[in-house]
């Protein structure tokens, strides 16, 4: 069902999807505790800066890879 | 209080001076006053996608949220990161069929494509009724620092006077580039602000990890869902990311900014862009939880960053970042009047009342429905009282229904006019009746916004299943499109379609 999609394209799109899974769905709970303290922070702090990091890092990798596509454009920045 | 009075006049002329030299930049056409010739370049774009997109809600909300209902808040990074992505999802391809079609409104494109003229005028209804609550906020927002910041020497109705004033005189003459050209100012204001506040307030508790051991033993279900209140679980961790990610994004002046920009290649950059400034939010975390600590009970938590700073911090840095809050508030004010005018210029005035109309008097007609929409919203500011986060959501959680048709317009080929028109009334409609009949207050905790939404969405997709267009022209020539911005920008897609098409021949 995928096959017409570059193999990177569908890696980039899971994880970015896996991170709204963490972020916005139940999922979050998971990370829904005071203890333990990571790096001084409280843990769902440092839980959700964790996933918001790994997010804005795939969102860079998707700027630099041309979100996964082959792209003919030409135009200059 | 004269260095308060000080800075804040600063903080009045040098937009000033940037909006009226932005002026000498325009070409007296309304494309050029309303979306800048759709030349505007990188950085202006940013600026104001993100300093619009950051309002006061953003500036004192976020904090008051922190303050009252512990880390709900948090879920900011999230929304940041999909208003982002919706930017290059959907905001790439509006701005291309904008191009294409010479799109300068939201109803341009609506009604476009669904080729429906009842259509056009409930979009353009649905943005001004929304966007005007909203726009209220932010008068109200930042009035208030420019009181507080002045050390009161500037009362609340003269702060939101010159405010209103400032605003409509560099809009007036330099449309959409003098707005651009000033948040790039406000944004930079905004974000180190923000910032800033937080890290400076939390040394008085030994810094960021000193405050958190406080907060641990004094009120550590500060630090947890459902907050302190009990009331911020999950459902309303959701809703607010939905409601407001959604609602901004759909907004008219975020949608103006979508056709604006120059090359498309901004587009794939900004997800990371915008997603990066949501760092922002921890210096409201900061500000927020140590007035948990330093001054519990106080009676309007939106006033919470102001008392802190003006107790905590020396006067004229707590005036400086105040300041830099009325910026919030005044880049999303100013580009709201200039989006509310946009619409009332070229959706009613240019289509009903005068479609031949020249150059010179749309951009004056332009011009003064931003001077009277600018009086409505000072007006409501001084009459009407509220939390700014409550009245925020309720504003945002109508205009995100729009995003139910300019999906399908952008997407699908089977979206159905009548599907579109009785999705977005039903939505609004719950929207409506949640938000102000008791009896149906937020059902499982979703706001109003997450409902309207999931009944919007569920009609225009069964409806649009259910009925044809028999328009085949309009169809064809958005297949058309969509086929051209594919070959541009997802080549692999064409090959695929390529391939099947062989096979079958």
């Amino acid at each position: 069902m995928f096959s017409k999609y570059p193999r990177k394209k569908i890696v980039l799109y899971s994880l970015i999807i896996l991170f709204f899974i963490m972020m916005e769905t139940p999922m979050i709970m998971l990370g829904n505790k005071v203890e333990p303290f990571v790096f001084g922070l409280p843990f769902l702090l440092f839980w959700v800066l964790l996933w918001w990091f790994i997010c804005t890092a795939l969102f860079l990798i998707g700027y630099l890879t041309n979100w996964g596509s082959k792209s003919t454009d030409t135009e200059s920045k | 209080m004269t260095v308060g009075v000080l800075i804040i006049a600063a903080f009045m002329i040098i937009p000033l001076a940037v909006g009226l030299l932005a002026a000498t930049k325009s070409t007296n056409t309304s494309e050029d006053f309303f979306i800048q010739g759709r030349g505007m370049g990188a950085i202006a774009v940013f600026f104001t996608v993100a300093a619009t997109w950051w309002s006061s809600f953003a500036f004192l909300g976020s904090n008051a949220t922190f303050y009252t209902d512990g880390p709900v808040y948090l879920t900011a990074l999230a929304w940041n990161l999909l208003f982002g992505l919706m930017y290059y999802l959907v905001g790439k391809r509006v701005w291309y069929l904008g191009k294409r079609f010479n799109y300068v409104t939201p109803s341009d494109l609506l009604g476009d494509f669904y080729n429906n003229e009842k259509l056009r005028v409930l979009v353009a209804g649905i943005l001004l009724v929304f966007t005007i609550p909203y726009l209220q906020i932010q008068l109200t927002g930042g009035a208030y620092l420019i009181e507080v910041a002045s050390g009161g020497v500037i009362p609340f109705w003269l702060a939101a006077l010159i405010f209103y004033f400032i605003i409509v005189v560099y809009v007036w003459v330099g449309g959409i580039r003098a707005v651009a050209w000033t948040d790039i100012i406000y944004g930079a204001l905004l974000f180190f602000g923000m910032l800033f506040a937080g890290i400076y307030v939390s040394q008085n508790l030994g810094g960021p990890t000193g405050l958190f051991k406080n907060l641990l033993e004094t009120s550590p279900e500060h630090l947890t869902l459902p907050g302190p209140q009990g009331a911020m679980g999950f459902p309303a961790w959701f809703s607010l990311c939905v409601v407001t990610a959604i609602g901004a994004f759909m907004g008219p002046q975020l949608w103006l900014r979508m056709y604006a920009v120059k090359s498309g290649k901004l587009f794939n950059l900004m997800p990371f862009l915008l997603g990066f400034a949501a760092i922002a939010y921890m210096g409201s975390l900061l500000t927020g939880f140590s007035g948990v600590l330093l001054e519990p009970g106080v009676e309007n938590p939106d006033q919470i960053l102001p008392i802190m700073l003006m107790k905590y911090a020396p006067f004229a840095l707590a005036s400086l970042i105040l300041a830099a809050g009325a910026a919030a508030a005044m880049s999303t004010a100013n580009s709201q009047i200039h989006a509310v005018s946009t619409i009332v210029t070229l959706d009613i005035y240019k289509r009903y009342g005068n479609p031949k109309a020249s150059q010179e008097s749309i951009i004056k007609v332009g011009r003064w429905s931003l001077v009277i929409f600018s009086l409505i919203a000072y007006v409501m500011a001084l009459v009407v009282p509220g939390v700014l986060v409550t009245i925020g959501i309720a504003a945002l959680a109508g205009t995100a229904q729009l995003i139910v048709p300019t999906i399908g317009a952008i997407t699908w080929r089977r979206a159905h006019p009548t599907a579109a028109l009785w999705g977005l009334i039903a939505g609004i409609t719950t929207v409506l009746l949640i938000t102000f009949v008791p009896a149906f207050s937020q059902p499982f905790g979703f706001h109003a916004g997450v409902w309207g939404l999931l009944v919007n969405a569920i009609l225009f997709v069964t409806i649009s299943l259910s009925l044809k267009r028999t328009d085949h022209k309009v169809v064809k020539r958005f297949d058309d499109a969509r086929y051209e911005y594919n070959k541009e920008y997802h080549p692999e897609l064409i090959d695929e379609l390529k391939k099947k098409e062989e096979k079958t021949v």
